[in-house]
């Protein structure tokens, strides 16, 4: 068993890998291999919320499931809290909260307040503190006015509460969150941000995964963007802006661009990368800016046959620096 | 059992969860009234019809018969049918990932289900008595029940067995419903198994059922001939197989559970 590590990192991977094998046909059965994960190597540091961001299918689930001990990786090394996830499940598990979210994962025909009963239970909360600590959760989550009805009456955003609340009712050091907004609305995706932020304040490490741009820059300080198996990329959102190619840009859109006109823009000082895409009878232009001195007015000046010419500036969002780096790795 | 860590679970409190879990799971679902309230009264009304003219015991026989098919559904069935409940609500990935070995939870599911069996008996019980118009006689009623309740710690222990099955593989449930009415048969719930081919005992000795059953026949009708060793052989085949099974439940568990985070599979249902 390696040893408590108080002021290491809460987590760190290294080469950890993940291959799932299935089975398809009935007499003739056909073996099939997912490689989910291809040696992720991340480290988190404690007290603080770090997202991972990630498309549909890049990993993101394996490697939380991981993790938190629900799931073995097939090779490399997995430590949370400098203990390894294969080996240390016990003094893990009463030390880490899972919020896997959705509909499933909750007893539907029993109330919230049983359900937080128990896993209150199985989690050995102090049973002399059991009652007031649901209480106070329920609270928190704004659940009270519905604890004791069925968890099937609950809306999606309600149980979303519930999941969470569960994640945190035995205080985890670290807590896993999968996906925590997806399928909410706009209202309770709100709500259910406010209250990880607020979890930070008690000493959580919160891991998030999320393919939300705007809730990852929301609340993340740092993160971490895989793609495929792999990560491509971590820093802080500034240090990725400047990682894909600058912090400000401009969108150009006319009705089609000459290839010169294309040329011309990707030699203005300080653009890193011109992205063209269609849509409908418009083509858009992309630019990456590097520097302060280039601005719309140069843009202007070097397509003069275009009166639809539409050119905005706006500030690199994780968004664009995420399809950059989701489109070079597919690349 | 009662291992309190310094940080984490209690094992006892944890089959006290479960079970009451179980209870309120019950009480919130009227489908179990089916195989709790209502199967055992048919199954009542039918072995009195079966076994009427079996001789002066046949009350006997008929609710042996039909309590113990009451109760495998509860106790034996019920059990691994509430771990696959969990696959499919979505609810066995943090019951696993919570630090109390599932092994405990099933423990409590189990208690409960024998409670609820206990009930489905007391029906078949009432029901046999009140179509007869009499109680059956027996010739030591304490022992009866004494004996009656070891055959409910035998179907138990097998049950705990099943629920691994179903931690196991999203298809224990498919595999059971196979096997279920060749357990019905084979441990002699309704027959005795020497009432069948002499092929299928060495089949039916595997399951600490049989031998419980067995021994309680013994004990309950006078001049029964069951398995040729007698009433004191059926108690420590009994005992010998329930040990067997609850040793087998607590060695594959740590290891089903081992498996299932290996495969990746506890999220399929």
């Amino acid at each position: 068993m390696s040893l408590p590590a108080a002021d290491g990192p809460a987590i760190e991977t290294h080469d950890v890998r993940r291959v799932f094998e299935s089975r398809k046909g009935f007499l003739f059965r056909e073996k099939t291999r997912t490689e989910a994960l291809k040696g992720v190597d991340l480290t988190v540091e404690r007290g603080a919320i770090f997202g991972l961001l990630g498309p549909n299918g890049a990993g993101k689930t394996t490697f939380t499931k991981i993790l938190s001990t629900l799931l073995l990786p097939t090779s490399g090394r997995a430590l949370v809290l400098g203990h390894d996830v294969s080996r240390e499940t016990d003094w893990l598990r009463p030390r880490m909260g899972l919020v896997l979210g959705g509909e499933r994962g909750l007893y539907n025909r029993i109330s919230g307040r049983e359900n937080l009963r128990y896993f209150a239970d199985l989690y050995g909360v102090p049973l002399a503190e059991r009652e007031e600590r649901i209480r106070q959760l329920l609270e928190r989550v704004d659940l009270v006015g519905a604890a004791d009805r069925r968890v099937e009456e609950y809306s999606r955003g309600m149980k979303q509460k519930l999941h969470l609340a569960r994640g945190i009712l035995h205080r985890p050091e670290i807590l896993f969150l999968d996906e925590p907004t997806i399928g909410l609305d706009p209202k309770s995706a709100r709500e259910t941000r406010k209250l990880i932020r607020s979890l930070v304040g008690d000493g959580v490490t919160i891991f998030l995964t999320t393919h939300y741009m705007f809730e990852a820059e929301e609340l993340c300080p740092r993160l971490a963007v895989l793609s495929k198996g792999r990560i491509v990329a971590r820093d802080t959102v500034d240090g990725l802006r400047s990682l894909v190619g600058g912090d400000r840009t401009f969108e150009v859109e006319a009705y089609g661009f000459e290839d010169r006109e294309v040329e011309a823009l990707r030699r203005l000082p300080g653009v890193s990368k011109v992205v063209e895409e269609e849509f409908g009878p418009m083509t858009r232009l992309t630019l990456r800016v590097r520097t302060l001195e280039t601005n719309l007015g140069q843009v202007r000046d070097l397509l003069p046959g275009h009166p639809e010419l539409a050119v905005r500036e706006r500030r690199t969002s994780l968004e664009d620096v995420y399809l950059d780096l989701v489109d070079e790795e597919v690349r | 059992m009662s291992t309190a860590h310094a940080r984490g679970y209690s094992g006892a409190r944890s089959t006290r969860a479960a079970l009451r879990l179980s209870l309120l799971q019950f009480m919130a679902d009227p489908q179990w009234l089916i195989p709790s309230m209502i199967a055992p009264v048919i199954f009542g009304i039918v072995a009195f019809e079966l076994f009427r003219g079996f001789g002066p015991y046949f009350l006997t026989y008929a609710i042996l018969g039909a309590g113990m098919m009451s109760m495998w559904g509860q106790t034996l069935y019920g059990s691994g049918w509430a771990t696959g409940q969990d696959r499919e609500f979505g609810t066995l990935e943090p019951t696993i990932q919570a630090p109390t070995p599932y092994l405990y939870i099933v423990l409590g599911r189990v208690l409960w289900n024998v409670v609820s069996g206990l009930l489905g008996g007391a029906i078949v019980y009432a029901v046999v008595v009140a179509i007869a118009g009499a109680p059956p006689a027996l010739p030591d009623p304490l022992g009866f029940v004494v004996l009656f309740l070891f055959v409910m710690l035998t179907l138990a222990a097998v049950g705990v067995v099943f629920a691994a099955f179903y931690v196991y593989t999203r298809y224990a449930g498919f595999i059971q419903n196979i096997g279920e009415f060749a357990f019905y048969v084979g441990t002699g719930c309704m027959f005795p198994v020497v009432l069948l081919p002499f092929w299928t005992s060495p089949v039916a000795l595997f399951f600490p059922p049989t031998w419980a059953l067995d021994a309680l026949r013994y004990a309950s009708i006078p001049g029964y001939v069951g398995f040729s060793w007698g009433f004191w052989p059926d108690i420590a085949g009994a005992v010998a197989t329930t040990t067997a099974y609850l040793v087998l439940a607590g060695a594959i568990f740590h290891r089903v559970e081992r498996h299932v985070l290996e495969v990746g599979n506890l999220d399929h249902y």
